[in-house]
């Protein structure tokens, strides 16, 4: 009973944590932020309804697909949400002035003038070659 | 005794992730943009993997363990393909964050100027000029290119504000890739500015900073993969 009991209130840390997901969603303010909130339960949510099933039904088989699903979550989870914001950042959908540092900005000048260098060096080549 | 708590923590627990999804589904609807619509499916995928978890743990329907790992399989493949293919036509719903949430969230996107906002934008730009003005009187030479120099301090947020007419805003928010013309926004912001002309006319040569380096780098390496120029 008392496993009963904490494995419920396992369940119930996920809910809260759910909620707190879905309550960053409404009231934060740009993309960033809302990605900040919305990656609560999908690791330490689902961690805890995992340690909830594997109290209750503490077999092999369970635990190790949970260990499973665990593992592909922590896996996937910081892959989707960096490729989200890269597509943001790309698309602007993020708002600069909420922006203390940016610092992506930097790398991408100096991307950008490696490469006009190397246009202009490919260009001034293939003149050389003609002349 | 034990019962009513254990019945307690379960209706709670349910109520929760319920309420969850009902508030990620408002942001699903609402978002202005698409990715924003993203991110809030992934919320109530994983309100549902919760819950699907929290319905094995108390009646022992192990069996649908299978299903949670399809669940998050489907979350990864949905974000990755959706922000992988999301472009810049796509961009927002227009004037859905306009007095929608607060004047936290609904101030300035830098991305299409809100055709909406116009109304109330401008008692508000004015008010901001002038508490930006005496600011910038009262700070010494070195300290206000000091907070200049931080990527965006607290005058970079005015400056972004105040210097762009409503007019600009309106001619930008019918198309945002056409920001081709640079005379015609003034000075944004110092160092989003050769990159978002540098997006906007779709090719690398004739933007921003070109004869920095030219010597030593010779090879075709970009850091930045194709992703910029789509």
């Amino acid at each position: 009973m008392i496993l009963d009991i904490i494995s419920a209130v396992l369940i119930l840390l996920g809910g809260v944590l759910s909620l707190a997901a879905a309550l960053g969603l409404l009231r934060f303010g740009d993309l960033l932020s809302r990605m900040h909130a919305s990656a609560k339960p999908q690791i330490l949510g689902l961690l805890m309804v995992a340690v909830a099933i594997a109290i209750q039904y503490p077999a092999w088989s369970t635990v190790t697909t949970l260990a499973i699903v665990i593992s592909f979550q922590l896996v996937t989870i910081p892959v989707a949400t960096h490729m989200v914001g890269r597509a943001g950042y790309r698309t602007k959908h993020l708002r600069r002035s909420m922006l203390y540092r940016d610092e992506l900005a930097e790398a991408v000048d100096r991307a950008e003038a490696r490469e006009a260098a190397w246009e202009r060096r490919k260009g001034i080549g293939t003149d050389h070659n003609d002349g | 005794m034990s019962q009513i708590v254990l019945d307690t923590l379960v209706v709670m627990a349910s109520v929760l992730l319920a309420s969850s999804a009902i508030i990620a589904l408002y942001r699903i609807v609402r978002g202005p943009s698409i990715l924003d619509r993203m991110i809030a499916t992934d919320v109530v995928l994983a309100s549902i993997m919760c819950g699907l978890g929290g319905f094995m743990a108390l009646s022992g329907r192990t069996d649908l363990l299978p299903v949670l790992i399809v669940l998050a399989m489907l979350g990864f493949v949905g974000s990755v393909s959706v922000s992988r293919y999301v472009s810049k036509s796509d961009s927002m719903t227009p004037g859905a964050e306009v007095g929608s949430l607060s004047d936290f969230s609904s101030s300035d996107w830098h991305m299409p100027k809100e055709s909406a906002d116009g109304a109330e934008g401008h008692s508000d730009t004015e008010t901001r000029q002038q508490a930006q003005s005496s600011v910038g009187e009262e700070w010494p030479d070195d300290v206000a290119r000091g907070i200049s120099d931080v990527a965006d301090g607290p005058d970079a947020i005015t400056v972004q504000e105040d210097e762009e007419p409503v007019t600009v805003g309106l001619d930008q928010g019918t198309d945002p890739g056409a920001v081709a013309d640079p005379s015609a926004e003034p000075s944004v912001d110092p160092d989003a500015d050769p990159e978002a002309q540098g997006e906007g006319l779709g090719t690398g040569p004739d933007s921003g900073p070109e004869d920095s380096d030219d010597g030593e780098r010779t090879g075709p390496e970009t850091d930045d993969d194709e992703g910029g120029r789509r």
